[in-house]
């Protein structure tokens, strides 16, 4: 837990003082100082629009991680809230939410939200929803999961004799059962999430440029392969770290959990 | 027999979901659909009565259910209709599409099998040592990298800087290599990873001791008994790998400029040619839930214990 | 008065009950004894509304049990407590969730009875020993005045020492109180010295049902014959005599 804590830290310093420490202004453009390599001037060099790269991938931190946070936040709550009701609302609830799961499940995940921010419209909003409707599942399952095996845990027994609501009961009693294995599904899904805005960005479907969301700007670069190779080495580079990070931090989570002899 | 017809019935629900969620979701999009396929048809501006003419044709004026009936009524029979764009059929479409697409998505899945089954068997070796670390590292970070950048690096590498193979189309074999390797090192990233760990498990059970004690040689038992035990993770993955790669080909397709059924979704998307995505929607969900099928079945046959559980 | 009729419960895995009658009247002690997958476990169950009858009816003063809120002390004394909330809480839950208020001082003069000290309450359940856990779970049931209390083998989980104890603070309160117990055990020495009648349950069946005292000196049945002298060769007796 504590490496996801640091991690999570790290991230969100980085998303919101990243644009602080940015040496320029990441929109700013000075077509006569195109795709300046790197030197003292712009220290990762210029894009097609003299726009300086360090800046942009900086303040770009914001778009791609915090984006992907509140996807993977609201995923997460969406998600719980289903596995819940499965497990807590019998049988009917339970079946009918399962075969919605199964219905969400039957596509790759990527690949409808390409299809669901295409035909929206390209746009952060659309993104947004785009990726938040095809990510809750595994969330679900996982809620579900352990949501059934407490119903017959001693104290939801006394907790359903007691009178105490449905409501009340997933807050109290399942709910902090469910946190260890929902954070480390969540840092899995953070890390897809990722992966999948700066996708939906380089096949145009995301967020539009001028912003600096990263997988927008390796769409610009990739136009300028053959000249400056190096503009699309940085963007790709913030990726794989930041993904590389978060899985890292989830898989010493979910040892750790294992260790404790708790199920992930 | 009856986990067959339960199995199938739920497909059918979640298959008929799908075509209803889509029709849902084009029929409420943003902007006149009939305005979008003329500006796509004809290039150009075009006056209200070619509008209203395209709206006609494609059914467009029709009411939602009315709409959806007659579209799902002519899928079900294999008529996916024809293309808002170009008039022409999509069905034959989807066939040329697919006939680019199975071959790079096989290609890619072969070579994921090539790099992690002997790169997990060689590190299982030893599990600790360089080359198991050497293994887990280059899995991680594999699955870390966006199949798009991979693709670009390769690009850089052997198409830009090297020249050695071609990047963009389909016109040669050659033209497959950098695309199938672009997908296959993804799926070999975490083939290695769950390989790895079904060895690693499948060594840790409890009757392997006994086996060795009765002077069962190495080989033996690794082909006997360590390699079914590995082999379930294995299945089920590949379902999920599955998912993995027609994600990826969706990206790769287009990076690599290649005609298949990845760009074809692209494409018909960015014209709002509506048949068009219905039918690629449709098929890919019916690949999805066929593949997962066989996969349930397979499974239920290497491990009777599955199935006992879940109703 | 609990009232269980012609009884039958179905289930895919444990002990079903069949055609299961038995009545307590309000404010006195009923225990039914057997051996372990006698169906003891799910006619508690049933009681309590968990699972559902196949055939047959439960009531309480002629309406359905749960309207009474009965309470449960269960075997497992940890078991009944979230590990991550404090005791105070899970004790006031019966309360809390109907918004009752208890009489001044209630809680107060449970713990005394239980010979809790008053800051127990705020452990969690693992920082508290298993008698201590026990009693603490008795005091949850009792918060919120159930005429109808199930005890579901109340003393398993605890040493021969606290077992007494522990049987005599309960008996104490039932007086005080005036709930009806229906105690779940499969000691035959503590049904025979705190019960006013025992039921006797083999496979699902009542074999025999009477008042504590005569069961233990002329067991009606075969069975009961061997179950009461199995438990006199082991000495668990004693504490009738």
């Amino acid at each position: 837990m504590r490496s996801v804590i640091l991690l999570v830290t790290g991230l969100v310093l980085l998303a919101v003082l990243g644009p602080l420490v940015a040496p320029a202004d990441p929109t700013a453009i000075n077509i006569p100082n195109r795709l300046k390599p790197p030197g003292a001037e712009a220290l990762l060099g210029t894009d097609a629009f003299g726009r300086d790269i360090l800046s942009r991938l900086l303040h770009g931190a914001r778009w791609s991680l915090g984006l992907a946070f509140l996807i993977s936040v609201i995923g997460l709550v969406i998600g719980t809230i289903v596995g819940l009701a499965a497990a807590l609302g019998g049988k009917l609830a339970d079946w009918v939410v399962m075969r919605t799961t199964d219905t969400f499940l039957a596509f790759p995940e990527l690949v409808a939200a390409v299809v669901i921010a295409g035909i929206l419209g390209a746009g952060t909003w659309s993104l947004i929803f785009a990726l938040s409707v095809t990510g809750w599942m595994r969330y679900a399952r996982v809620a579900r999961g352990i949501g059934l095996s407490l119903t017959t845990r001693g104290y939801v027994v006394q907790a359903r004799l007691a009178g105490l609501s449905p409501l009340s009961i997933a807050r109290w009693h399942y709910l902090p059962s469910l946190i260890p294995s929902l954070t480390v599904v969540w840092t899995g899904m953070f890390a897809r999430a990722i992966l999948g805005i700066s996708t939906l960005g380089f096949l145009g479907f995301g967020v539009q440029p001028p912003l600096p969301e990263w997988g927008t700007m390796l769409l610009d670069a990739r136009m300028h392969m053959r000249s400056t190779p190096l503009q699309m080495i940085w963007p790709g580079l913030a990726i794989v770290i930041c993904v590389l990070a978060i899985n890292l931090a989830g898989d010493a989570l979910r040892d750790s959990l294992a260790d404790k002899g708790q199920t992930a | 027999m009856r986990t067959l017809l339960g199995f199938l019935l739920r497909a059918s629900v979640v298959l008929a979901a799908t075509a209803l969620a889509t029709f849902t979701l084009l029929w409420n999009a943003p902007g006149d659909p009939a305005l979008a396929i003329a500006l796509a048809r004809y290039q150009s501006v075009v006056p209200a009565e070619v509008v209203d003419q395209i709206r006609a044709e494609t059914g467009l004026g029709l009411g939602f259910w009315t709409a959806f009936q007659s579209w799902l009524g002519a899928v079900l029979v294999g008529d996916f209709g024809n293309s808002a764009v170009t008039g022409l059929p999509v069905l034959p479409e989807l066939v040329t599409a697919m006939s680019y697409t199975m071959p790079l998505g096989l290609a890619a899945l072969a070579i994921g099998m090539a790099i992690s089954v002997p790169l997990a068997i060689l590190a299982t070796r030893r599990p600790g040592e360089w080359l198991d670390r050497f293994a887990v590292a280059i899995a991680s970070l594999g699955t870390a990298i966006p199949a798009f950048w991979l693709g670009l690096l390769l690009i850089l590498l052997f198409a830009v800087q090297l020249a050695w193979l071609p990047a963009m189309g389909a016109r040669t074999p050659s033209h497959a290599i950098l695309p199938a390797l672009t997908l296959g090192l993804g799926i070999a990233a975490s083939l290695t990873r769950i390989i790895r760990s079904g060895i690693l498990e499948a060594r840790e059970q409890s009757f392997l001791p006994a086996l060795k004690r009765r002077g069962v040689v190495d080989r033996t038992i690794g082909r006997d008994h360590i390699a079914p035990h590995a082999a379930i993770p294995v299945i089920t993955v590949l379902g999920l790998e599955l998912a993995f790669l027609l994600e990826g080909l969706v990206v790769v397709e287009v990076i690599f400029g290649r005609p298949g059924l990845g760009s074809y979704l692209v494409s018909a998307i960015f014209s709002r040619d509506f048949p068009r995505v219905q039918a690629v929607v449709i098929l890919t969900a019916l690949v999805f839930v066929a593949v997962n099928l066989v996969i349930d079945l397979i499974y239920r046959l290497v491990d009777p214990r599955i199935g006992e559980n879940d109703a | 008065m609990l009232k269980v009729d012609n009884v039958a419960v179905r289930r895919a895995k444990s002990v079903t009950l069949r055609d299961v009658t038995l009545t307590l009247p309000s404010g006195r002690t009923l225990a039914v004894v057997g051996e372990s997958g006698a169906g003891k476990s799910t006619l508690i169950a049933a009681i309590l509304g968990l699972v559902k009858l196949a055939r047959g009816t439960i009531s309480w003063n002629n309406q359905p049990v749960s309207a009474c809120r009965p309470a449960l002390v269960m075997q497992e004394p940890r078991a009944a407590f979230n590990p991550a909330l404090k005791l105070r809480r899970s004790v006031m839950e019966p309360v809390k969730a109907r918004s009752i208020i208890p009489e001044m001082g209630r809680l107060e003069r449970l713990c005394d009875g239980l010979e809790l000290p008053p800051d127990l309450l705020d452990r969690r359940p693992a920082e508290v020993s298993i008698g201590q856990a026990q009693r603490v779970g008795i005091l949850r049931a009792l918060i919120a005045a159930p005429p109808l209390v199930l005890f579901d083998e109340p003393l398993s989980a605890l040493d021969a020492v606290t077992q007494k104890h522990t049987a005599r603070l309960i008996a104490d309160l039932q007086s005080e109180e005036g709930f009806a117990a229906l105690i779940v055990t499969h000691d035959l020495g503590y049904a025979a010295a705190y019960s006013d009648e025992i039921v006797v349950l083999n496979k699902g069946r009542v074999e025999e049902a009477g008042p504590a005292r005569s069961f233990i000196e002329s067991p009606q049945t075969a069975y009961g014959k061997t179950l009461r002298d199995a438990a006199f060769a082991l000495g668990a007796l004693e504490l009738a005599a």
